[in-house]
């Protein structure tokens, strides 16, 4: 048996010694059960939910009865996302932007109803997932436990003798770190099966995989700065006032205030604001509901002359319709380029909040947790995008089948008594330009590309960190 | 008392602990007063486009129905003066809503929302330094206390030279702490004195600081005794303040949420939506017999006079309709998030972090409450303004721009 698995082993008997190392790891171990249990529960009960719910919008949308198509238009439809796989091990943004959207003509909602909203108050730092605890609470187990790794033979005075005996230093920092190692590979248990059974669902199991090591692989960092932090004091309380203070700076207060600097330096405009503003660039589009709209009367002066017509009853096209697509169009490219500029702002600003990640490991690991995981911000601009692709093609489709299939004098009178609304409508079969909306994650190697350079710090992180542990540990005197 | 002060300046740890104390306080005061005072820039330019923008749009208009149509009127919830200690709700909730004569069951649930990556950190404000970090500094300051003299084996000593061991113990213990909490407070005082809070609300939020720090105070002294190590102590209260900061709340959060189960938002809106959306083919009888209940006064002007088959009125009507079919479900919605609120209030007495955040909340206007408050402001203005407009529409009073633009109801947020 090698030194290292010697050290090691002789670690882990002196914790399970140790009544309080028990009973937190006792502790820690149940929350972490519980909660990915109870996560993977709420998530798959979510899919099912919302897969149903997508089918039931679509099964109300094509049985609606025949009327008139600008009816359909402003009926509207919803789109919902179906949590990704491995939401069961990192709900991210989910819980705040909210899972459903509400398509209508002439609009792109927000999504409504976010589930942090109805949320109870009852302070701390809110619900738990297993990704919350692996990422703010479980180094405080792995500091709990590990900075007496060295403190302690030095205090029992058996460092000396070890050292002594042929015992190197190096030798010494291996078997720590592997007792340590065994100690974060035994907690990642959860978090490992959270990605089998992701990948179970269907998830890709590289990126399962990618998501269990970026986990691991944060959990190591806190192991080696226990460690290192270990070698260089001379004290157990000085040693573990420093990593609680590290702990403080970098899960609690560096990313908050990255939060607060963000929005700081890249501040967004709140939607009612750009509301407004658009409001003043949409007026110039008229009104698509006003046939009669000036905006519009080039657009009539064209289609006569390319009909060659004098009225716009002789039109063969309907030319409400016409005015109700064009004007969808341009008002969609207006929205759009307002949305676009949002996301992007929202991107700049994620941006300027990763930096932070530099000196904060956790800012890191959530971030290319959620990556991975496709429960990241730009995973939600994906799903706004595709919702508002949806919106527009099944609006376009109905405005189509207004141009081609209503005629525009049925349109004028529809509101001409019974007769005329009767008159005005077409047939029911034409909701079948609502297609099927699905939303699925990015391919693994998007989303693994997208986590790479948070994963690269968190690499760096370790490396320096052992790096720095093995020099001073070569040093090592009693 | 005078050498114990001197004996504590000379502990190089608590300096640490105090000026890092005292710097997070400060950071999150005036991150907190900077968010205030953009909120109330943001609320100034609102209602001023607000204006100038209605003034346009009414002067374009026709008739009152398409007044109604396009006009839309801000309301807000302008932050109090103490809302820079605690932001609470109004990160997650709306504080302001641009709303129009439709059915407000279809816009009152908009959420002009934030970059949700900021949402999942959260927010560095006094109340998250009091509540989740403050007790952190008093395990820190206190954990070594006893544990440390014993160490250094000054214990014995220290206890027989002074009148009474646990006096002596609760005097150090006092100093530190009472320190802390002047290097917490005073940024706090700052701040309130710059944003013009009430004196009486700063009192009572100091004085909740305090009572807070010193539960603090007495747990570790009671949970880390001299006998064992320092290390050994650190250990347990940071898994004390885990489970009373962190666990706690958790369980707390999500006990409430399964025992009062909202009804889904979405349906609400789905109601309303079919609601209305079904009026344009039923017969006007069955949109003005509902609407007639509500409205019993504009029974006899309901005639349909219109050649071109459209009335704005009965329009109007029938969005009022889809709001009365959505009303109990939309009820209920309101009782479950007031009845979660009720149920977090008294789980407070059982967890202190959450006393402690819900208690700045409430001072600073910022809880649950508030936010149900002003949902329920934006639907009286919303009342109004329906009075007002059907008292038009339903008398075929005929339109003119300027009388609109003169008497058109504006909210007015300090009639709560």
């Amino acid at each position: 048996m090698s030194s290292a698995v010697r050290i090691a082993r002789e670690e882990w008997r002196q914790w399970l010694r140790s009544r309080l190392a028990v009973l937190s790891f006792a502790v820690f171990t149940i929350l972490l059960l519980v909660t990915t249990v109870l996560t993977t529960l709420d998530v798959q009960e979510a899919r099912h939910l919302r897969l149903h719910q997508q089918g039931q919008a679509e099964e109300a949308f094509y049985s609606q009865p025949d009327r008139h198509p600008h009816r359909m238009v402003h009926y509207g439809h919803y789109v919902f996302r179906t949590p990704p796989p491995l939401a069961m091990f990192e709900p991210g943004v989910d819980s705040v932007t909210g899972q459903s959207l509400f398509l209508e003509g002439h609009r792109q909602n927000s999504a409504m109803f976010a589930d942090a909203r109805a949320e109870p108050r009852a302070g701390g730092f809110g619900p738990l997932s297993p990704a919350k605890l692996y990422h703010l609470f479980l180094p405080l187990l792995i500091i709990a436990l590990g900075h007496g790794v060295i403190l302690r033979e030095r205090e029992a005075r058996t460092l000396g003798p070890l050292l002594s005996q042929g015992v190197t230093g190096a030798h010494l920092y291996r078997g720590k770190l592997l007792a340590l190692g065994a100690l974060v590979g035994f907690l990642s248990l959860p978090a490992l099966f959270s990605s089998i059974a992701a990948t179970a669902l269907g998830e890709s199991l590289i990126a399962s995989m990618m998501l269990y090591i970026a986990n691991v692989l944060y959990l190591g960092i806190w192991a080696a700065l226990a460690l290192s932090v270990s070698i260089a004091t001379r004290a157990r309380g000085v040693a573990l006032g420093i990593l609680s203070a590290v702990w403080v700076l970098t899960v609690l207060v560096v990313p908050r205030v990255g939060v607060t600097s963000a929005s700081a330096t890249l501040p967004t405009e709140g939607k009612i604001l750009t509301d407004m503003r658009m409001n003043d660039d949409l007026r110039k589009l008229g009104d698509g509901h006003n046939a009669s709209d000036p905006a519009f009367a080039q657009l009539r002066t064209d289609l006569l002359a390319q009909y060659n017509v004098n009225r716009v009853e002789d039109l063969p096209v309907n030319f409400r319709g016409i005015v109700a697509s064009k004007s969808e169009t341009d008002l969609t490219a207006t929205l759009n380029a307002y949305a676009e500029k949002r996301m992007k702002r929202e991107l700049a600003q994620a941006g300027h909040l990763a930096a932070y990640g530099l000196v904060s490991p956790y800012l890191a690991v959530g971030g290319a947790s959620r990556h991975l995981a496709g429960t990241d911000l730009e995973t939600h601009h994906r799903f706004l995008r595709e919702a508002e692709t949806a919106r527009y093609e099944f609006v376009q489709g109905l405005n189509k089948a207004h141009i081609e299939k209503l005629s525009y004098v049925d349109d004028m009178n529809r509101n001409n008594g019974e007769e005329g609304g009767r008159r005005a409508r077409i047939d029911a079969a034409n909701w079948q330009v609502l297609e099927e909306f699905r939303f699925t994650p990015d391919s693994a190697n998007e989303r693994i590309s997208r986590a790479t350079s948070k994963l690269t710090w968190l690499v760096l992180w370790f490396l320096v960190l052992v790096c720095f542990g093995l020099i001073s540990a070569r040093r090592l005197t009693p | 008392m005078m050498r114990e002060f001197k004996f504590m300046l000379r502990d190089k740890a608590v300096w640490v602990w105090l000026s890092l104390a005292f710097v997070f306080s400060l950071a999150a005061v005036s991150l907190g007063l900077n968010e205030v005072s953009q909120q109330n820039a943001e609320i100034a330019e609102l209602k001023q486009l607000d204006r100038a923008e209605r003034r346009t749009n009414l002067a374009a208009q026709a008739d009152w129905g398409s007044a109604a149509y396009y006009t839309f009127h801000i309301t807000y919830d302008p932050p109090s003066d103490f809302a820079y200690a605690a932001i609470g709700q109004r990160d997650v909730s709306p504080w302001k809503h641009r709303i129009r004569m439709l059915a407000l069951e279809g816009q009152i649930y908009e959420t002009d929302a934030n970059n949700p990556d900021f949402a999942l950190v959260g927010r560095f404000d006094f109340a998250f330094v009091a509540s989740l970090i403050a007790p952190l500094l008093v395990v820190l300051l206190l954990f070594d206390l006893r544990s440390g003299e014993q160490v250094a084996g000054r214990l014995r000593l220290i206890e027989a030279s002074a009148a009474s061991g646990a006096k002596l113990w609760w005097s150090r213990a006092g100093l530190r702490v009472s320190a802390l909490a002047v290097a917490l407070c005073v940024p706090l005082i700052a701040g309130g004195l710059v944003s013009g809070a009430p004196i009486l609300t700063l009192a009572f939020c100091v004085g909740a600081v305090c009572v807070y720090l010193a539960f603090w105070t007495m747990l570790t002294l009671l949970l880390a005794p001299a006998t064992r190590t320092g290390a050994y102590n650190l250990t347990t209260m940071l898994g004390t303040w885990l489970l009373l900061c962190a666990v706690v709340p958790a369980i707390l959060t999500q006990l409430i949420e399964r025992v009062v189960p909202l009804p889904d938002g979405g349906e609400i809106v789905l109601a309303q939506r079919e609601a209305v959306n079904d009026a344009w083919d039923l017969p006007r009888e069955a949109t003005y017999e509902p609407f007639l209940q509500r409205y019993p006064q504009w029974a006899d002007h309901t005639a349909w006079n219109d050649e071109d088959g459209f009335e704005w009125k009965w329009y109007y009507a029938f969005q009022q309709v889809g709001d009365q079919t959505a009303e109990p479900l939309s009820q209920s919605y309101r009782v479950g998030q007031a009845r979660r609120d009720e149920l977090a209030r008294w789980s407070s007495l059982i967890s202190p972090a959450t006393l402690m955040q819900r208690t700045m909340e409430r001072l600073a206007g910022t809880d649950m409450q508030a936010a149900i408050d002003y949902e329920q402001d934006v639907r009286q203005f919303h009342g109004v303004l329906r009075d007002w407009y059907y008292a038009r529409l339903f008398k075929a009073e005929v339109f003119d721009a300027d009388v609109a633009i003169e008497t058109i109801p504006t909210f007015d947020p300090v009639g709560r």
